[in-house]
């Protein structure tokens, strides 16, 4: 939204995503660059453009990548992570009856509890990268950790 | 290099799915465990691990060797007509059954953790009668759990790992078709897992007991839910909870130590077990059960060994050798200072208890059988190292929910430390 | 002001208990805590150097004060250890862990060490 407002808001249709609101979307996942906004280059905007350009930094136009972070200092290894991931759920049939994963980990598995800390495992295999549709949109190892000791960002 | 699961004793869930790498000497890895588990592994070589036997002299706490330990404790036994053992919930059952033995040749009384914490409940049960269930029946069928005055994510950290969020042969989509209500004062940890369907009720301090009530007149009558709420909680919650309740196919309320040590503990307990027997009257297809949480991994088993041993699950007096009738537990015992020396297995009763009792405890000699130091260790008169029950020395445990596990011996312990189940035999040995 | 004070298990202060991974020090910067809300803490003129006296009709502690948002006003959680059952008490037989009415004073006293409370609860 930060975005949208230093966008000409004027719906002209010159650029991919077609509209200003489609365009900020675009903007903040990194799948346009601010170049790609014709009306932005022209003088009347250049305010606008200069402070698109500083809140995006230089990571302006990168693809955004994924991380999570677990916070060694809150985490006390409960393990509801493990257990409520859904790729753990199909690769590891043990996690299915709340038991830790077999050991060494399954190549696909995300999360494994080692020395009573969370440790991720396979940030390639998140459902955030992997998969399709609506499931890209999985959170649930952010929100069900009872210490908030895991965050899932777009660095 | 072998890794194998084994059942981790580092709190009363007793997980039986931790995997270690041991090398047969030291542990190398614990995969699985959590914080609390694997502090217990850690203990084997821990700084404040008492690795020798130590006697009072002078005021002082001094190095001795295990005989002339012995010796003094045999003194300070021979010398006392009222010796007093307490603690036994963190050995395993065949040393709790040598405790309750050796206070029949001393003529003592002995009671374990139990009585003040989760063993509230079985005594109330005597007169309510009480509906159990397994963890495995929860992983499996639970629909509803309520977490009552217990703070789950940071007393047992994996029980809601495993209760809640697994999937189970029934109840395949797992999370999402579990209800969990969270009734506590204090916005805990245990709240953190909430999800949409999820009612999260803050209660006011101490009014669990007319919450209860309501809901007991609610499940009589039904439909007059009082319009301003009860105990800080809202007629809406009000009107959730009591459908979630009677609602529930499987439920279980997991009462915690909010419940057990308020203002009029038995009260609440006993209002609670009916309420729940009221409500497994009513309902048709599904049932409500209790699950006690309690700390300590094999506080149970005594209640257990006791019972099917002597008739009697707590606070075991013995004159003549022989059980004998009273109705003492171990805090009326030590406020009445009816006792002249103490014998403590496995735990620390100086930091646990009130002020007032832990005085009246100290100032008669105190006999300490532990592995680790604590404010007890500071103020005993005799210790005598024991090894670590579930890491090098084996043995039957019963797990919260009443389910006996084998505990396996992974490592050889320390030289010349010996497992509690060796210690008292000793003990009872050099009496005899 | 009065006060509640209910002791609860939280597990970084438990495992400092039933462990003690480091030395006295940090037993007492773990166990001789209360967690207040914050605007307990602001009426009751507390600052970081200042500590908490609890007074029941048990007995009397003096712990350092924490803040902690979720506690609800007017309670003091604290940890259970040995400095919380310095105001524990015994009512109808039974142990008392929970809601324990405290006076709460504000002082410049420093918090005992485990050693010293043994000592003091002994010579009293």
């Amino acid at each position: 939204m930060e975005l949208y407002k230093f966008l000409p808001k004027t719906n002209c249709k010159k650029c991919n995503p077609k509209t200003c609101m489609a365009f900020a979307l675009a903007l903040l996942q990194g799948k346009v660059k601010v170049d790609d906004c014709p009306p932005l280059l022209e003088p009347k905007h250049k305010k606008d453009y200069e402070k698109l350009k500083e809140l995006l930094g230089s990571e302006d136009g990168k693809e955004k990548e994924l991380t999570i972070d677990v916070d060694n200092d809150l985490c006390d290894g409960c393990g509801i992570c493990v257990t409520v991931c859904p790729v753990n759920a199909r690769y590891c049939p043990p996690t299915l009856s709340g038991k830790a994963p077999d050991y060494p980990p399954e190549k696909h598995q995300l999360f494994q509890i080692k020395s009573g800390k969370c440790e991720l495992l396979n940030l390639k295999q998140c459902r955030r990268i992997e998969a399709e549709g609506r499931e890209r949109e999985c959170r649930v190892c952010e929100t069900y950790c009872p210490r908030e000791a895991i965050k899932i960002d777009y660095v | 290099m072998v890794s194998e699961r084994i059942t981790c004793s580092g709190c009363s869930l007793l997980c039986d799915d931790i995997i270690i790498k041991s090398d047969g000497l030291y542990i190398d890895e614990v995969i699985g465990a959590c914080l609390k588990g694997k502090e217990r592994f850690d203990q084997i070589t821990s700084k404040n691990r008492i690795l020798n036997p130590q006697i009072k002299k002078d005021g002082e706490l001094q190095k001795a060797t295990l005989d002339e330990a012995l010796e003094k404790v045999i003194k300070i036994i021979k010398n006392s007509s009222k010796p007093l053992l307490y603690g036994f919930s963190t050995v395993s059952c065949e040393a709790q059954l040598k405790g309750i033995h050796l206070a029949s040749v001393i003529n003592g009384f002995i009671d374990s953790n139990s009585t003040i914490c989760q063993g509230k409940v079985l005594n109330t049960s005597k007169e309510t009668g009480i509906s159990l269930t397994t963890i495995t029946e929860a992983i499996n069928k639970a629909d509803l759990l309520i977490l009552w005055g217990a703070n789950a994510a940071e007393s047992i950290p994996r029980l809601l790992n495993k209760v809640l969020f697994s999937r189970g042969k029934f109840r395949m989509t797992g999370r999402e078709i579990k209800t969990l209500i969270a009734i506590d004062p204090v916005k805990t940890a245990s709240f953190g897992v909430m999800g949409v369907r999820d009612v999260a009720l803050q209660i006011k301090a101490g009014k669990d007991i007319d919450l209860i009530r309501v809901l007991k007149e609610e499940c009589c009558v039904a439909d007059s839910i009082p319009d301003k709420g009860i105990a800080g909680i809202d007629s809406n919650d009000l009107k959730r909870l009591l459908l979630h309740l009677t609602g529930a196919e499987n439920g279980i309320i997991f009462i915690g130590q909010g419940l057990l040590n308020s203002q009029n503990g038995s009260n609440v307990i006993k209002e609670l077990l009916e309420l729940v027997q009221l409500i497994n009257v009513k309902q048709q297809k599904g049932r409500m059960s209790v699950m006690m949480l309690g700390g300590h991994y094999n506080m149970v088993g005594f209640e257990h060994v006791a019972l099917s041993n002597y008739g009697k699950n707590q606070s075991l007096q013995f004159s003549n050798n022989l059980l004998v009738e009273t109705s003492d537990t171990i805090v009326s015992n030590i406020e009445k200072e009816d006792f002249d020396c103490s014998i403590i297995v496995g735990t620390d009763p100086i930091s646990h208890f009130p002020k007032h009792l832990s005085k009246k405890l100290m100032s008669k000699p105190i006999i300490l059988i532990d592995n680790k130091q604590s404010a007890t260790s500071y103020v005993a008169d005799v210790i005598i190292p024991s090894c670590i029950t579930g890491i090098e020395s084996g043995g039957l445990v019963y797990r919260i929910d009443h389910v006996p596990l084998n505990l396996k011996k992974i490592i050889n312990p320390p030289n010349n430390i010996f497992s509690d189940e060796e210690i008292i035999e000793k003990i009872i040995e050099k009496l005899v | 002001m009065e006060m509640l004070v209910n002791t609860v298990r939280m597990i970084d202060n438990d495992q400092a208990k039933e462990y003690s991974e480091g030395d006295n020090n940090t037993l007492t910067e773990k166990l001789a805590i209360g967690l207040i809300n914050p605007e307990d803490f602001k009426n009751l003129n507390l600052t970081q150097s200042l500590n908490l006296k609890l007074i029941s009709n048990f007995g009397s502690v003096i712990i350092k004060a924490l803040q902690d948002k979720n506690v609800p006003l007017g309670t003091i959680n604290m940890p259970v250890s040995i400095w919380a059952n310095q105001i524990t008490g015994i009512e109808n037989h039974e142990l008392l862990y929970k809601n324990i009415k405290v006076n709460v004073e504000v002082t410049r006293d420093s918090v005992l060490g485990l050693k010293e409370l043994i000592n003091s609860i002994k010579e009293k």
